[in-house]
């Protein structure tokens, strides 16, 4: 294993679980990862498979009851599993920040854009206001906003929505975060404002040294822009490696099923996509075997009893879990 | 293509609509109404407890603008010192009921946990028991009753309304996106409470505060027309109001005044509360 130092994020056998009237819900379970600095990672699964939950445990994020998290995040050697909310406060801006999903709603709209940067400037930094007003406009021609002088002063309702993530993403930028937590940043968005927001994000990742948590559901964004991908499914991983490596040696047929559920350029038109059968399983009634079996066309008996551990694949650091997995020499090009 | 871009965004004013005549027409009123409330007896207005017997029931003269009531007094005169009750009774005691209901709705709401359960409960316990009553009650004991006492008794008994209206409106925003994400960029609990959720529910909260000065003006005027505000002689509108009900038939006057002052004061004040709204709310888009 490499050095402590070397990782900016270790995630280990990390559990949240809510308690609700139904029951226990284990809304992420046994969830291992790492991140390098510079680095991005994509995690992907489809929607309740826990892609959210899982970005907000490693923020140190839940609700203030009913909850137990278990396990352990260490972000630039800092625990965030069990830290005070002013030891997390501390982190929060400086050492990770969050793009959030929504820019309609990630921004307040009572307050004018400028302030909302250059209030994080001076309260964590504690800027002079002169230079945290400079610096907001500075940010804000950083994530490619016209004008940025004019625009400093404007409420978010005056903005359109690419714009408005825009300004989301320099607040998260604002003081310098080493990690950057981006929860889904292009679904409020156009087609072509979403490759706009993705070049942006992979441009500062590279200008500003950060690392990046890219969570989506669509595997078109995380092909090119991530370097490992985690593929999850009922919170848990199932797969998991090198974004190569999983486009073209996916061993678990989930994996599969996403990537043949997303249209491909290549395709004649009127094509018609695939579906995966069925629904993601309520998570207060899972089964003894692989939460994936009840929609899988490899399933059998042992799938339906026995719960797959990871394993490792043929490629290092790439693994699935999964007791029938598709053979490795399917589309072996990339190796 | 950028160009056009950039005009589009950079030349967005924020022209506003004018207040309008109207708006100032009704600051006005409420001005010269807490004026004529401050200044009654710098004012050359005649005595509003001197009662001329010779000059009973009369309507609207020269001499009495208003006319008189069934034993003389100046109505003119008696609406002027009335508005001293009327108006510290309708914004003294919203200052108690927001002064403490709104922190504690906001702070139950952005808490949560067993601090909200718990206060949430005893509030709506609060609010099963009619509070007209509980007014009436305590007002019936606790004699002689002064200006004072009936703000105490009405501010405190508005403040589980005040609470459960802040505390939703709370609970609405503090779900918020923004909300969580300038709690991930650093920011302290209090700095969350006075910048991000106070200026986001403030509309709904003056709107229900003027709807309150408003309603507890009324109810001032329901207890002295049970007999529960201020000892007579002294004026209110609203004991004026309950005084002509016996002289309805001979001299409607003394009904219409104190009604028609009630009534553009209250106006004058929603007016204000709603064109204040619209002119500062930045969320709606202006093009």
């Amino acid at each position: 294993m490499t050095d402590v130092s070397e990782k900016l994020l270790i995630v280990e056998d990390l559990s949240t679980t809510f308690a609700t009237a139904g029951g226990p819900l284990p809304a992420v379970a046994n969830i291992s990862f790492d991140l390098g600095r510079n680095e991005t990672i994509g995690i992907v699964g489809e929607s309740g498979s826990g892609k959210t939950v899982l970005s907000r445990t490693i923020m140190g994020l839940q609700p203030r009851t009913n909850v137990s998290v278990t396990g352990s995040v260490l972000l630039d050697g800092n625990e965030m599993v069990g830290a005070s909310e002013d030891f997390k406060r501390r982190l929060w801006g400086t050492e990770v920040a969050m793009v959030f999903q929504d820019p309609m709603t990630s921004l307040n709209p009572v307050m004018r854009i400028g302030k909302q940067i250059d209030e994080a400037l001076r309260v964590r930094l504690g800027m002079s206001k002169q230079d945290a007003k400079a610096r907001a406009i500075e940010l804000l021609e950083l994530v490619g906003i016209p004008s940025p002088v004019q625009r400093y002063k404007a409420y978010p309702g005056q903005l359109s929505g690419g714009m408005r993530q825009r300004v989301v993403i320099a607040i998260a930028l604002a003081c310098s975060p080493k990690l950057l937590m981006a929860d889904e940043p292009t679904t409020g968005l156009d087609v072509t404002i979403q490759a706009q927001i993705l070049n942006l994000l992979d441009e500062l990742k590279e200008r500003l040294h950060m690392s990046v948590v890219l969570v989506t559901h669509d595997l078109g964004v995380v092909a090119t822009r991530t370097s490992r991908i985690v593929v999850m499914y009922a919170g848990r991983i199932v797969e998991i490696g090198a974004t190569r490596d999983v486009f073209a040696n996916h061993r678990m047929p989930y994996t599969r099923a996403l990537l043949e559920s997303s249209p491909k350029v290549s395709n004649a038109s009127h094509t018609r996509l695939i579906t995966i059968p069925g629904r993601p399983p309520n998570l207060l009634k899972l089964t003894q075997g692989c939460s994936f079996a009840p929609r899988c066309s490899y399933a059998t008996d042992k799938c339906h009893q026995e719960r797959p551990e990871l394993q490792a694949a043929d490629q290092p650091g790439h693994s699935f879990a999964c007791w029938n997995p598709l053979p490795t020499t399917r589309g072996d090009s990339a190796t | 293509m950028l160009e056009l871009e950039e005009m589009a965004l950079v030349e967005r004013p924020e022209k506003k609509k004018p207040l309008g005549p109207l708006f100032w027409l009704c600051v006005g009123w409420i001005a010269l109404n807490i004026f004529g409330a401050i200044f009654a007896n710098v004012l050359p207005l005649q005595n509003p407890l001197y009662q001329n017997y010779s000059a009973i029931n009369v309507g609207p003269s020269l001499h009495h603008i208003f006319g008189t009531d069934d034993i003389g007094r100046d109505i003119f005169s008696r609406i002027v010192y009335g508005s001293r009750v009327s108006i510290a009774v309708g914004f003294g005691s919203m200052v108690i009921g927001f002064g403490i209901g709104a922190p504690l709705g906001m702070l139950a709401a952005y808490r949560r946990g067993r601090f909200d359960t718990i206060l949430t409960t005893f509030m709506y316990i609060l609010l099963a028991f009619p509070a007209i009553i509980a007014t009436i009650a305590v007002l019936s004991f606790w004699t002689p009753r002064s200006v004072f006492k009936i703000i105490l008794v009405i501010g405190l008994a508005s403040v589980p309304l005040v609470y459960r209206v802040i505390r939703t409106a709370t609970l609405s925003v503090a779900t918020k996106d923004y909300v969580i994400a300038a709690k991930v960029q650093g920011a302290k609990d209090r700095r969350i409470l006075m910048k991000e959720l106070l200026p986001n529910i403030a509309p709904i909260g003056i709107s229900f505060l003027l709807i309150g000065i408003a309603t507890v003006i009324a109810l001032e005027g329901t207890l002295a027309f049970l007999g529960l505000s201020v000892t007579t002689p002294t004026p209110s509108w609203g004991n004026m109001i309950n005084e002509s009900r016996t002289v309805l038939q001979q001299n409607p006057w003394l009904a219409i005044f104190p009604s028609l002052a009630l009534c553009l004061f209250l106006l004058s004040l929603n007016f204000i509360g709603d064109r204040l709204r619209s002119h500062f709310d930045v969320t709606e888009v202006k093009l």
